[in-house]
């Protein structure tokens, strides 16, 4: 097979560019948001976040038909319930914030996959779990284009506030900041980006392409501005060659992208001379990550 | 070392006047009315629940009082944030963040951006001299987690400078630094309170406050005392506030059982 066959002839086809563009697209603001998840220890609830959306999903469908509008209001009102639901249940009964969320979850998650498999569509359950690129429709792509835009256009003009309100929200609130403001708004973000990535990724395997390259960007950077670049990149190459596994190998498209995003991770655990397992086990200077430091 | 000393003038900076704060229906602060002169450094002690944090908490507006008022100047401290520098316990700090020293400190100068505005060559320079002015410029480019707990606790200070703070609210600023550390600190606050700064520390340490500042305030949800920080410290004033006037061993509280331990 030559490179020409390997790399260009797969886009050569309509539904091959659409999925490699909304993929791409979505990289730009995936990426972006998965360092804040990395970095706020709020990894889990992403997932268990993009798990709730399919009861939305399902229940827009059976009403409204595969419209992309009403899929993704079903998608946004399923997020936001789950969202609310446990914080609700936290605040007004024993059960604490980790278990309402988990329960609430799976419950929705559960819901969504009794009605799915009622619906009344030649699309099987797999199709909404993990993607499938040949349902990647204009509609969809203009969707992906649109959130993703929105995503880098306000980290680019609220990068301060993002910054603050990851790193110290107690000095952003000290000095005149909008915590809450700034993590609803990011909720809502990654709401709309896991619904816009439904179609390429599905809702079980979307999640991995904001976590995967943000948490080997971590393993990589010491400034925040090069972390969320290098996350970026990583996601974008990523998608690129977990779309041409899927297409020469005939995976499913989330999982392949995935699984290429997944290889870049463990190279990074393994191999980043500073936070990684090599570091850790060749460093020729005593490991001051797992002391306490001293004073000089 | 570049820090233009503000005038000391001997008026009060703050003042509290008759504040009440409430946690639902548990009194936290009650009828505190509180002067702190301008230039002052002032360790507010108490015992646990006393209501140290509480008070530094009401300055900065995030506490709503059930009754008085917070005066900064002769504006309530909200409007005045700027000038304001909260220090919280370093335990909150997440020191695997991909930040360095230098990167921390700059963000002292971002409240006051606006939005789409860049860091300007004047702010860069703020944040070297704040850099210098703590000894950190040697370690700007190093991520956190390689300094020390006291460089650690500079580099939150010197992120205050860089703010441009003048009044400076410090919670439990000495916990987990070691002999050294504390000794530094004491003694950077000390500088502050000569160049006209004003520092507002809440304290665990009753020999630390008697050492490292020269008010105190003493709290035991209502002000014990207040004035120059031996004379807050007295003997009869910290029982009051601690012990409440009773003995330890006294008969209203007994011992707990204990059994005998071999010999």
């Amino acid at each position: 097979m030559s490179l020409h066959e390997l790399i260009v002839t797969p886009f050569s086809y309509g539904f091959m560019q659409r999925g490699l563009l909304s993929a791409v697209l979505l990289s730009l603001s995936g990426g972006l948001l998965g360092c804040i998840l990395v970095l706020r220890r709020l990894a889990l609830m992403g997932d268990a976040l993009s798990h709730s959306l399919l009861p939305g999903i399902g229940l827009a469908w059976l009403l409204f038909g595969p419209s992309t509008t009403a899929l993704f209001l079903g998608a946004l009102i399923a997020g936001l319930l789950t969202a609310l639901g446990s914080a609700l249940l936290s605040r007004l009964t024993r059960v604490k914030e980790d278990s309402a969320f988990g329960s609430l979850f799976i419950l929705f998650f559960a819901a969504g996959v009794a009605l799915i498999s009622k619906l009344p569509t030649q699309l099987s359950l797999t199709h909404f779990l993990f993607g499938n690129i040949l349902g990647v429709g204009p509609a969809d792509l203009q969707l992906a284009a649109a959130i993703s835009g929105l995503t880098v256009a306000v980290f680019a003009v609220f990068y301060r506030s993002i910054l603050l309100e990851t790193f110290d929200p107690v000095f952003f609130r000290a000095t005149g900041g909008h915590g809450g403001l700034v993590h609803a708004g990011f909720l809502a973000l990654t709401v709309l980006n896991l619904v816009a990535a439904l179609q390429t990724m599905g809702v079980v395997l979307a999640l991995g392409l904001f976590l995967l390259p943000a948490v080997s960007a971590y393993l990589w950077c010491d400034h925040f501005a090069r972390m969320l670049l290098l996350s970026v990149i990583l996601a974008v190459a990523g998608s690129l060659a977990g779309i041409l596994l899927s297409y020469h190998a005939g995976l499913s498209s989330g999982a392949a992208i995935v699984l290429c995003l997944g290889v870049v991770f463990l190279g990074s655990a393994l191999l980043s001379p500073r936070y990684g397992l090599a570091g850790r086990l060749f460093a020729s200077v005593p490991d001051r990550r797992s002391e306490t430091p001293k004073a000089e | 070392m570049s820090v233009t000393p503000v005038p000391t003038a001997t008026h009060n900076i703050l003042r509290f006047r008759d504040v009440s704060v409430h946690y639902g229906r548990q009194p936290a602060l009650e009828h505190l009315t509180l002067d702190i002169p301008c230039g002052s450094s002032t360790a507010i002690v108490g015992p646990n629940g006393a209501g140290k944090s509480t008070l530094l908490r009401a300055i900065l507006g995030w506490l709503p009082l059930a009754s008085g008022d917070i005066r900064l100047g002769d504006a309530h401290p909200q409007h005045l944030l700027p000038r304001l520098a909260y220090l919280s316990q370093r335990q909150a700090v997440d020191w695997d963040f991909p930040i360095t020293v230098r990167g921390v400190v700059e963000q002292g100068r971002y409240p006051s951006l606006r939005l789409f505005r860049r860091i300007s060559e004047a702010d860069h320079r703020q944040v070297d001299r704040a850099l210098a002015e703590l000894g950190l410029t040697e370690f700007a480019d190093r991520q956190i987690r390689q300094l020390s707990g006291g460089q650690q606790q500079r580099v939150f200070l010197a992120r205050a400078l860089a703010q441009g703070a003048d009044i400076f609210l410090l919670d439990e600023p000495f916990a987990g630094l070691d002999l050294f550390a504390t000794e530094e600190l004491t003694h950077i606050l000390r500088a502050w309170e000569a160049q006209g700064r004003t520092v507002l520390a809440a304290v665990h340490d009753l020999e630390l406050a008697r050492r490292g500042f020269t008010l105190g305030v003493l709290l035991d949800t209502t002000l014990v005392a207040a004035g120059p920080v031996d004379a807050v410290l007295s003997a009869k004033n910290i029982d009051r506030a601690f012990r409440h006037g009773r003995c330890v061993h006294g008969r209203d509280t007994p011992l707990p059982h204990t059994t005998d331990f071999p010999p």
